[in-house]
């Protein structure tokens, strides 16, 4: 089995006050992870994405806002960051895909570009509903030069 | 770096400057400084981008915001995006909306 790193994880609460708190924990993540540049700022992107999302949708009806946990772990070729959080299920993948991605901006619909951004930036994206939890699984395979043998 | 964005409206043409990070938590800010400029009356609007250093899908709503306000005849311009940036412009089809320059050019852009 490979060797695994855990970093701390980090609890935030689900506001949109976090997402710079939440994009800072995963540049320190892929620059642990060596990921290249382009990667670096994809990754960052699709979690940003994904926990607003979570901030704006999953906590927007509840009368309190719940947290955000961010887990990220680094093997010898993957970085993978998971988001956790309580509100209602919700699975990104059961997203329909924005249709009208070139039509004119005056005359196209706007809604599910960060998904779509999100879950086109990564390597691989799993959604469970664990203990009344939605997880995010967000995968990027680390690039092979800075695997070590 | 903190998001600031800063409007200037000239002879017609409303220039919006962003730096930092454009997330889902700032938009309003560039949100309403679109509306402002949508209420000059402006036929251009230039937005500098040098120092953006990451957009968000949020500002993305607010750029088809800016289209639809200020209405389909008003070219909207973007200086200087980062390739990261001008990477999600072309993944969403933003990019056929939008005039990408890489540097002012005033020739094109003030000739009304």
């Amino acid at each position: 089995m490979d060797e695994q790193n855990a970093m701390k994880s980090l609890v935030v609460p689900g506001d949109l006050d976090a997402l710079a708190t939440i994009r800072r924990y995963v540049q320190a993540a892929a620059e642990q992870a060596s990921l290249e540049k382009q990667q670096a700022y994809r990754l960052g992107l699709a979690v940003d994405e994904l926990a607003t999302n979570i901030v704006t949708h999953g906590y927007a009806d509840s009368a309190a806002a719940g947290p955000i946990e961010v887990q990220a772990t680094i093997d010898a070729h993957t970085l993978k960051i998971t988001l956790e959080d309580t509100a209602h299920p919700f699975d990104p993948t059961q997203q329909d895909t924005p249709a009208d991605l070139d039509m004119p901006l005056d005359e196209r619909g706007i809604g599910g570009l960060g998904i779509f951004l999100a879950l086109n930036g990564i390597d691989d994206f799993t959604y469970e509903r664990v203990d009344n939890r939605n997880r995010n699984t967000l995968v990027v395979y680390r690039p092979a030069s800075e695997v070590s043998p | 770096m903190a998001f600031t964005s800063n409007l200037e409206v000239t002879n017609g043409i409303a220039r919006i400057t962003l730096v930092g990070e454009l997330d889902a938590a700032v938009a309003p800010q560039f949100r309403a400084q679109v509306e402002e400029a949508a209420r000059s009356q402006a036929r251009r609007l230039v937005i500098f981008m040098q120092d953006l250093s990451y957009m968000a899908s949020a500002g993305l709503r607010a750029l088809a915001f800016a289209k639809q306000k200020m209405g389909s005849d008003v070219d909207i311009y973007m200086i200087g995006a980062q390739e990261s940036i001008q990477e999600t412009l072309r993944m969403t089809g933003f990019h056929h909306s939008v005039i990408l320059l890489d540097s002012y050019d005033a020739a094109q852009i003030e000739a009304i």
